[in-house]
């Protein structure tokens, strides 16, 4: 793959340490055209080593608005089903700038151990160091070892080791994973995954491809999230407003994902205030949410905002799900703070109505009044186009420029391939089991 | 008149950086921009945007826009965390010149935070 690709695949053995490298074809693009599409390609092909594969879609890194996602394939533990994770913030963007369009993970390591992708090279490393560390000092860790503060990770924490309910995470904060692949991770005695990306990614009609995405911002800019920001104004846009009122008087600042226009990231300061701007002198000031999930349910339970902030730091340090782990307390019968964070180490799943293979990190109500929204089909739809292409997964549910018409067209304009409706329509029908 | 960034605006995007760095290589890179993004202190969420021009560093930081004369700057350094390519060692922002739109990185800003002042 010439275009809007680095045109490698690598697999990697973690029983024997080997790193097999493959060329990224044209044919495998037109048939699978990216992300998910060719992530369950790829997992279907190395079956038998029960494989967790990291890819990222056509347009991931590229102009095209909300152009962040990368997402990781894999069984998942709580389910049993293969699963899309989405990774948003800068995880996607850096790991299609690293070298390699796809990364497949076979087998388990015999002791623990960390990939290092960077300058289209992948090391299998020992990560015996790193084993023991929190989530937040494992990154901090890595970034120094490397001395690259932009180094991005997909990691796991403490918990991932025995807790189903482990989640991928994204350097400090949780990713939009649901299906525990935290602890398929720690099942091959993997540690983390240290991406950095400086390479570059060529353009079969760059100035048509740019123009046509500079064209699609300043359409998406009228859309209906114009004027809002962070996960308040999701909330009320969800018509959850006691929730955005409990979440606001601890709010600090809005940060968006890759080239996505909406920010869905809110910021909450567990000490200091809130409204301040200068640099803060501590290292910590709070925890990033990254979704309303397990917010709505703390809230439900009658938590204290900084209550539930500090346990949310606590599960981002584990490694934990915290959304998951919150609906585990509730059905259990945990309410109150102490209990429930007491209880975070060593909780573990079943969890109830998780299924479907895409993340419900993404809401499936309305949001902002979208009219299709709350629609099952069509919120799996557009799931699967998002993790296909390679777009921020509530961005395409509030953004219909983003159309599968659109999109195919500037498939073929960004690659001189050929791609059609109805082979994205076998695509979808693919990824979405 | 130089290209400027509102900070509160900012959402840390990097939609202005990647744009830059197809004006600059006529391919999606981040090597060569001259805008951007710092976003290494997420534990403190302190983020901002930083811009390289002929003479000055145009610094949006959260608490305000700062402009500092090169000369005044460490060689080699220049602030945000460019880690790989010090700012300094970048191109100056040419405003887009051989754009009929004008800046790229002002049209693509989700938020219209980037402005000509
Ligand atoms: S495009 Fe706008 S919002 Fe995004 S990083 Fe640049 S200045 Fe900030
Ligand atoms: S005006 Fe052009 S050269 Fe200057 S920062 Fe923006 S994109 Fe880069």
């Amino acid at each position: 793959m010439e275009f809007l690709a680095s045109d490698q695949i690598a697999i990697v053995d973690l029983a024997s340490g080997e790193v097999e490298t493959e060329e990224f074809s044209d044919e495998l693009c037109q048939e699978k055209i990216g992300g998910a599409g060719i992530n369950l390609a790829l997992y279907n092909q190395h079956a038998d080593g029960d494989p967790i594969v990291l890819g990222a879609g056509l347009f991931t890194g590229s102009m095209v608005p909300g152009s962040c996602l990368g997402v990781v394939t894999a069984k998942s533990p709580l389910t049993g089903q293969v699963a899309h994770a989405p990774l948003t913030q800068y995880l996607g963007m850096e790991l299609k700038y690293s070298g390699f369009d796809y990364i497949v993970i076979k087998n388990a390591a015999a002791a623990p151990t960390m990939l290092w992708v960077h300058d289209g090279i992948l090391d299998v490393e020992e990560a015996g160091g790193l084993a023991g560390l929190d989530v937040w000092a494992a990154v901090d860790q890595v970034r120094a070892d490397k001395g690259d503060d932009l180094i991005q990770v997909l990691g796991t924490g403490p918990a991932a080791a025995s807790s189903d309910l482990a989640c991928l995470m994204n350097n400090y904060w949780p990713s939009g994973d649901r299906f525990g692949l935290g602890h398929a991770l720690a099942a091959k005695n993997l540690k983390l995954v240290a991406i950095r990306g400086l390479g570059l990614l060529e353009i079969a009609d760059d100035e048509e491809f740019v123009d046509q995405c500079v064209a699609l911002q300043g359409e998406v800019k009228g859309g209906v999230w114009a004027g809002k920001k962070g996960l308040l104004d999701l909330a009320k846009g969800m018509g959850q407003d006691a929730l955005a009122d409990w979440l606001a008087p601890l709010v600090h600042r809005h940060r968006a994902n890759f080239n996505t226009p909406f920010a869905a990231n809110s910021f909450l300061f567990l000490q200091g205030d809130p409204s301040a701007l200068p640099e803060p002198e501590e290292a910590e000031m709070g925890v990033l949410l990254t979704d309303l999930g397990a917010a709505a349910l703390f809230q439900q339970m009658g938590l204290e905002l900084g209550d539930a902030g500090a346990i949310l730091k606590q599960c981002a340090k584990l490694g934990l799900d915290a959304g998951l782990a919150a609906k585990v307390c509730l059905d259990g019968g945990k309410t109150d703070a102490a209990a429930i964070s007491g209880a975070l180490e060593g909780l573990s799943g079943p969890v109830e109505g998780l299924s479907g293979p895409f993340s419900p990190a993404t809401p499936k109500t309305a949001v902002f009044g979208v009219d299709q929204a709350g629609d099952d089909a069509w919120w799996t739809r557009r799931q699967a186009v998002a993790h296909i292409f390679g777009l921020d997964p509530l961005f395409v549910l509030l953004a219909p420029e983003l159309s599968e018409a659109k999109l195919v067209e500037l498939a073929g304009i960004g690659t001189e391939l050929e791609f059609s409706q109805e082979g994205l329509d076998a695509v979808i029908a693919e990824v979405c089991g | 008149m130089g290209v400027k960034i509102d900070p509160l605006k900012c959402t840390a995007c990097m939609a202005c950086e990647l744009a830059c760095g197809y004006h600059r290589d006529d391919a999606f890179a981040l090597l060569s921009s001259c805008i951007v993004v710092y976003r290494t202190r997420d534990k403190k969420d302190y983020f901002g945007v930083i811009l390289k021009e002929e003479e000055d560093l145009v610094i949006a930081r959260p608490e305000g826009l700062e402009v500092k004369r090169i000369g005044a700057v460490e060689e080699g350094g220049g602030g945000g965390d460019a880690s790989a390519k010090p700012m300094l060692l970048r191109e100056a922002c040419d405003l887009c010149e051989d754009r009929d739109d004008g800046p790229l990185c002002k049209q693509v800003c989700p938020v219209d935070a980037v402005y000509l002042d």
